[in-house]
């Protein structure tokens, strides 16, 4: 039964969009992954080395005491980013199989994603690193097993809770309330918890209990999905989202272009995928946090930091332009549109948005004037210069998204291309280059006000840059047309 | 209304569609018969410039639809689900695809009245999405669509699957009306040739991606038609 499985399981994914693309594309997943790998690995070391050398602390406590924030941190990220599995079962329901079986196949491939992977490159390495500074073997099996089995029960549990936007919202405020009270010296939680998970360290044996605890939720799960593998049980197709009416006449003041904005909006309210976007925004608004510390003052970091702050929703929505289109792209390209009408709108949204998120992000002021001068710095960059340059990566990006299945938000491997990689370089490395110029020249104020300059002159080629746009669109038409049609990967 | 001129879409080895010569009058209702493969839908996707061709044009009132977009003004289409926005509601759809052909709000509220019959009350007012209706719902709301803003041309691919028997009496009966009343020029494709020869002045069959009939309908042609096809067996 299984071999039947992993062939479909092969079939699709050898024959998905994402795969049947060059090899320079393939070449470079393959350094992405490298990329993160040694991104993991060197994190092991360090937290190994530069805790035991430069803290003077005993690692092993250390890293335990913040793996709460990494189980938290995790299960945001899996909400945003891991795609659900079971979609794609429906022909197998009325064919000589289990609905066991078939609910643990999806389960099981679960399993197998970048979000648990991942955390090998950092725990094989630590732990193998401790092993050899003379811990106690048994001891850090026991602690492995014990997070792994976390790791897995927080995979199984994102699966169960994904359609609920309110777990989110509470994990996220968890979080960052969790971080505050930290870094006000209020209180410190994880010194609460890195007892419990030093624990299975102290006593190999006490790791039998997350097992257990995996295993029911494992076993939850399965009767979870079993039981709602009816076509209208919500896991095999999208359930219906109750009509959202919205009275969004008062835009007709904005003349075409509002018919275009109302679309929009209505895109972004109704389907879960679009408001993921919105909640990215949300999400990145708190980014700055990582680039408070001192060592960051006056670096280039620091415009990286404000661009990505009030830039959230800009780069998470205009991205996927125009492929928040592509289900009905073909309507879009027989009507009688102007795509500067088109662009206009999705220009307006992402200023907008961009506009908002540096009015948000004003809390920034209670750490110190430098981190919001450089979140206003790259928000007028942003408003300026990136506005455009996500539009036109998005003119080579040619994803189809499709709108009633939620979560992919990143694991569109066509995003992932030469062109839109090199438009990175605008977006993010000249303007902290620029910073960088004008520290030299004068000061860091004197590198922000020449960011920001950089920004404001963009604002002046509007209309030349959407002309360019414009025909970059319609010269790849036919192209993303095409792509749009291999709608499932 | 319409040209195509060497018109030939190849795929790799396999040549989907040749038309050496076709010439669609203004105010013909045009019907397009053929087996699954036979190009149907290619031909329309060239003609709505949704793919490009290997070789020729399709000049749509003197213009080159691979080379200027200004057909879009007259032209109104429905191929598929493709053609639907899923997450408005048809009014909505029905509003955005009248704005972007100038209608406001009320005109197309006005026009919608009637094809009051032909929703047979199960589209409108119903606080449902469009991806939330069934198969046949979807296929009236995009039907509707093309002919609301009243485009001198409209394109439907195989309107008539998919419908109920009642609404496709009613939709026969809608495009004669709208056919004599308007002088619209219809460009419609089928795989029922009782419809598509009740319906259309002409009829031209294609086979693998040739034009192998073409010609106007008489009382003669159901039959002709039913046993060229009975040949293909």
């Amino acid at each position: 039964m299984l071999q039947h499985f992993l062939y479909l399981q092969w079939k699709s994914f050898t024959r998905g969009a994402g795969f049947a693309t060059g090899l320079a594309q393939k070449i470079l997943m393959g350094f992405a992954w490298i990329y993160f790998a040694a991104i993991f690995a060197s994190l092991a070391f360090a937290a190994f080395w530069v805790v035991q050398d430069d803290l003077g602390k005993d690692p092993l406590p250390f890293v335990s005491g913040y793996l709460l924030y990494g189980f938290v941190f995790w299960i945001v990220a899996r909400y945003f980013l891991q795609k659900m599995p079971i979609v794609h079962i429906q022909p197998l329901l009325i064919l000589p199989v289990s609905k066991k079986r078939i609910v643990r196949f999806g389960l099981l491939k679960t399993t197998v994603s970048f979000f648990n992977l991942s955390n090998l490159f950092f725990f094989v390495p630590f732990g193998v690193i401790l092993i050899q500074q003379e811990y106690n073997w048994p001891g850090v099996v026991g602690w492995w097993i014990s997070i792994g089995s976390i790791i897995l029960m927080t995979n199984f549990l994102n699966i169960m809770l994904n359609s609920v936007d309110r777990i989110l919202v509470l994990f996220a405020v968890l979080l960052i309330g969790v971080y505050a009270l930290q870094y006000f010296e209020i209180f410190d939680l994880t010194a609460w918890t890195a007892p419990i998970f030093m624990a299975a360290y102290h006593q190999p044996l006490f790791c039998i209990i997350p097992l257990v605890l995996l295993g029911l939720i494992y076993q939850w799960s399965v009767t979870h999905f079993k039981d709602k593998l009816m076509l209208d049980g919500g896991t095999i197709q999208p359930k219906a989202e109750t009509h959202r009416a919205a009275d969004l006449s008062w835009l007709d003041r904005f003349g075409r272009t509002a018919i275009f904005l109302r679309n929009d909006i209505r895109l972004i309210i109704r389907n879960k995928r679009a408001r993921m976007s919105v909640w990215m925004g949300v999400g990145f608004l708190f980014y700055g946090l990582i680039f408070m510390s001192d060592i960051y003052s006056g670096s280039a970091m620091t415009v990286f930091a404000g661009i990505v702050v009030s830039g959230g929703f800009l780069f998470g929505f205009g991205q996927y332009v125009p492929s928040w289109d592509s289900s009905y792209y073909p309507l879009m390209m027989s009507q009688n549109i102007a795509y500067k009408e088109y662009l206009a709108s999705k220009w307006w949204l992402v200023v907008v948005g961009t506009l908002i998120g540096m009015v948000l992000s004003s809390f920034y002021v209670f750490f110190g004037w430098e981190m919001y001068l450089a979140i206003l710095a790259g928000g007028i960059y942003n408003l300026g210069i990136n506005a455009y340059l996500v539009l036109l990566s998005g003119g080579y990006t040619r994803t189809p998204i499709d709108l009633t299945t939620n979560n992919k938000a990143f694991g569109d491997k066509r995003s992932f291309n030469i062109k839109t990689l090199l438009l990175i370089i605008p977006k993010l490395v000249v303007p902290m280059f620029v910073y960088y110029v004008g520290v030299l020249i004068q000061s860091k104020s004197f590198g922000l006000i020449l960011v920001a300059l950089v920004g404001v002159l963009g604002f002046a080629f509007r209309n030349l840059v959407f002309g360019w746009i414009e025909k970059i669109y319609q010269e790849e038409k036919h192209k993303t047309l095409e792509a749009y049609k291999q709608k499932n990967t | 209304m319409i040209d195509l001129t060497s018109l030939s879409k190849t795929y790799g080895e396999q040549t989907v569609l040749d038309i050496e010569q076709l010439h669609i009058p203004t105010g013909q209702t045009f019907g397009l018969v053929g087996n699954n493969g036979a190009g149907k839908t290619t031909l329309f996707s060239l003609m709505l410039d949704l793919i490009a061709p290997t070789t020729g044009t399709v000049t749509n009132n003197d213009i080159v639809v691979q080379k200027n977009e200004g057909w879009k003004a007259h032209t109104a289409a429905f191929l598929d689900e493709n053609f639907l926005i899923g997450y408005l509601t048809p009014e909505e759809y029905f509003v955005f695809i009248g704005g972007l052909r100038g209608m406001k709000k009320e005109d197309v509220h006005t026009s919608l009245k009637q094809y009051i019959d032909f929703f047979h009350g199960e589209v409108l007012g119903q606080k449902k999405y469009i991806r939330d209706l069934s198969k046949g719902n979807q296929k009236k709301v995009g039907i509707v669509g093309s002919l609301l803003s009243n485009t001198p041309l409209v394109i439907l691919d195989e309107p008539f699957a998919n419908l109920d028997p009642t609404t496709q009496i009613r939709l026969k009966n809608l495009l004669k009306e709208e056919a004599s009343a308007t002088g619209k020029t219809f460009l419609i494709s089928s795989h029922d040739l009782q419809h598509v020869t009740e319906v259309c002045d002409r009829i031209v069959v294609l086979h693998k991606g040739k034009v192998v009939r073409d010609e106007k309908t008489s009382t003669g042609t159901l039959q002709e038609l039913e046993a060229f096809f009975r040949e293909q067996l």
